[in-house]
């Protein structure tokens, strides 16, 4: 349907007014909201998400992409009913503690979310205990962990002790991500998965969600 | 309290302005330039050797290791006056400041890392006009530089390579805006992201009218910190269309007084917009992280000797022990021989290596690139 891909293509240019003016007009025209979600909202963001991935995008177009989804999805909410909601899963998702950089951490969030995740964002600094507990309070399906720092970055492999001192390590898989962390750190670890950026860990969380 | 080295002066039999120079232009040069980028403020605290030798700071840490000298002329090209410097909030681990460039960032009291910045006090076209009409203004008579006082610090005939500021296009404004305000404004206000760059440029080329005609530079140099591990931070048609033209600007002027390598400092994956730093005239990459971007062979291969780098010695290595240093060190070899490389820690070496590690390093760094 036109009215999709135009907003799907507006949201991929990071046109923020001009996906609200579109998401008005699919409703106005008695579109369902979920299906512009999936259809407009969620698709340009997948493409966003492809394109990041080849490098035919950088960050400041996954942002503005974002910003322009998430205003799109604010004019949904109130018309989506708990059966028209979305959720692949729900991840826990955080930077380590003594950690305060966010900026990779709210790239995996907007990826996510863009994917249909439920993502419970912890913030920053967070002390490994609270991943774990949070993840068992909300039932979640994957723990994702990031870091800046060579200097923070063992805080990860606390989680996963954690995880498995409290005897909950099966419930859900770790993911592992940030400048300093590599695939073999991940292994090392014994966390599940290491992504090289954040459209790749979305893509990741949805194949663990949907296994 | 003078610091005493712990090493001897690396044995060359060329100065080191005259050896810099002849490496940089694939000339016959004695041995390597000896020189690393400095330590986290963490290894100041952390580093027996710097503790029990007071070294508290990277210029002592130079002197300490006897590293070969290099020394650059700046001037005012940036906020005159900056914003106060004020703390707003604290609580144990952290505190909430207003910076100079006036952010508010979070920042631990307890690491030296980068902040987490929070907001900008630039967000509209409103906000930029104030601050450049307050802080930003070319006829400010402190942006005067003082000549003499400069020629008497930096003598004609200097042993040591003299390093001319350009100071930054785009990073130092990242900086004003905050990593996604830069980004929301690119495409809310493209105008004005425009005119703060066309700012800098302007300020960069009034302090190089003043100062190239009376000193003899070997190189420039500059800082943008534009990219992180996936790419750039700002749209590579906006880096091409909007700084490119103004690296050009700067470059004829360099140009002018023979100046040739000029390089700037950028982290992370440089090369998406590595070509249009190279047809902007930047053609000297520091210091060219390894696990966020590539081996210097990669870039060094693909683009020739058009480029040269300065730095990309893995930062992981030195932090994984002797033998993962010997291999990585082993690999730089070639590049090294090449000539227009130079090699050291690829950003300020982390207080993750062990200091013994690091001594190992620089014993094996001088054992292959040295006279040794």
């Amino acid at each position: 349907m036109q009215i999709l891909q135009d907003i799907s293509q507006a949201l991929q240019q990071g046109r923020k007014p001009k996906v609200e003016e579109l998401v008005r007009q699919a409703l106005d025209e008695g579109l369902s909201p979920k299906q512009i979600l999936e259809e407009g909202l969620l698709d340009g963001m997948g493409i966003i998400g492809e394109k990041f991935k080849c490098n035919e995008v950088f960050v400041p177009e996954v942002l503005v992409a974002a910003r322009a989804m998430n205003a799109g999805a604010a004019l949904l909410k109130p018309y989506l009913t708990d059966e028209d909601a979305v959720n692949k899963g729900t991840v826990v998702l955080g930077t380590v503690k003594g950690d305060l950089h966010d900026i990779g951490k709210n790239l995996v969030r907007m990826m996510m979310e863009g994917r249909g995740l439920t993502v419970i964002d912890l913030g920053v600094d967070i002390p490994a205990e609270r991943f774990v507990d949070a993840a068992v309070e909300n039932n979640a399906d994957i723990i994702c962990c990031s870091a800046l720092l060579t200097t923070t970055m063992y805080e990860m492999k606390n989680v996963v002790d954690i995880a498995v001192a409290k005897g909950v390590r099966d419930k859900f898989k770790i993911m592992v991500g940030g400048a300093p962390i590599t695939d073999s750190f991940c292994k090392e670890i014994g966390a599940d998965r290491y992504e090289v950026d954040a459209a790749s860990a979305a893509d990741a969380a949805i194949d663990f969600c949907s296994a | 309290m003078q610091i005493k080295p712990i090493k001897d002066k690396w044995q060359g039999t060329m100065t080191d302005r005259e050896r810099f120079n002849r490496q940089m232009h694939y000339e016959s040069f004695d041995r390597c330039f000896n020189m690393e980028f400095g330590y986290w403020d963490e290894n100041f605290e952390q580093w027996k050797m710097f503790k029990d030798n007071s070294v508290k700071n990277n210029a002592q840490a130079d002197i300490f290791f006897n590293f070969d000298t290099m020394k650059t002329i700046g001037g005012r090209i940036w906020l005159n006056p900056a914003f106060k410097h004020e703390v707003i909030a604290e609580d144990e681990t952290t505190r909430t400041i207003r910076n100079g460039d006036g952010l508010i960032a979070v920042e631990e009291k307890f690491s030296s890392s980068i902040p987490n910045y929070k907001s900008s006090s630039i967000v509209t076209p409103g906000d930029w006009k104030k601050v450049k009409d307050e802080r930003m203004r070319r006829d400010d008579p402190e942006r005067i530089v003082n000549i003499e006082a400069l020629k008497a610090q930096h003598p004609e005939d200097r042993d040591y390579p003299l390093c001319v500021d350009c100071g930054s296009m785009i990073g130092k404004i990242r900086d004003l805006l905050t990593f996604e305000g830069l980004a929301y404004a690119c495409y809310d206000y493209p105008e004005m992201v425009e005119d703060m760059v066309e700012t800098c440029c302007l300020l960069v080329e009034d302090f190089l009218e003043q100062v190239l005609p009376h000193f003899n530079f070997d190189l420039a140099g500059g800082w943008e910190d534009i990219c992180f591990k996936n790419g750039p931070i700002v749209s590579v048609d906006f880096f091409k269309n909007v700084v490119t033209p103004r690296y050009k600007r700067i470059r004829k002027k360099l140009d002018e007084y023979g100046i040739d390598i000029w390089y700037t400092d950028c982290d992370g994956d440089v090369r998406p917009i590595l070509p249009y730093f190279m047809e902007g005239g930047i053609n000297c990459l520091f210091p060219f992280e390894v696990n966020g971007c590539a081996h210097p062979s990669e870039v060094l291969e693909e683009y020739g000797k058009e480029l040269r780098i300065m730095g990309g010695v893995d930062k992981m290595a030195l932090g994984a022990g002797k033998e993962a240093i010997d291999t990585y060190l082993e690999s730089l070899i070639p590049l090294v021989e090449r000539g227009g490389y130079i090699p050291f820690c690829d950003h300020r070496c982390p207080p993750n290596v062990k200091e013994e590690d690091y001594l190992y390093y620089l014993d094996k760094k001088e054992k292959l690139f040295g006279l040794k």
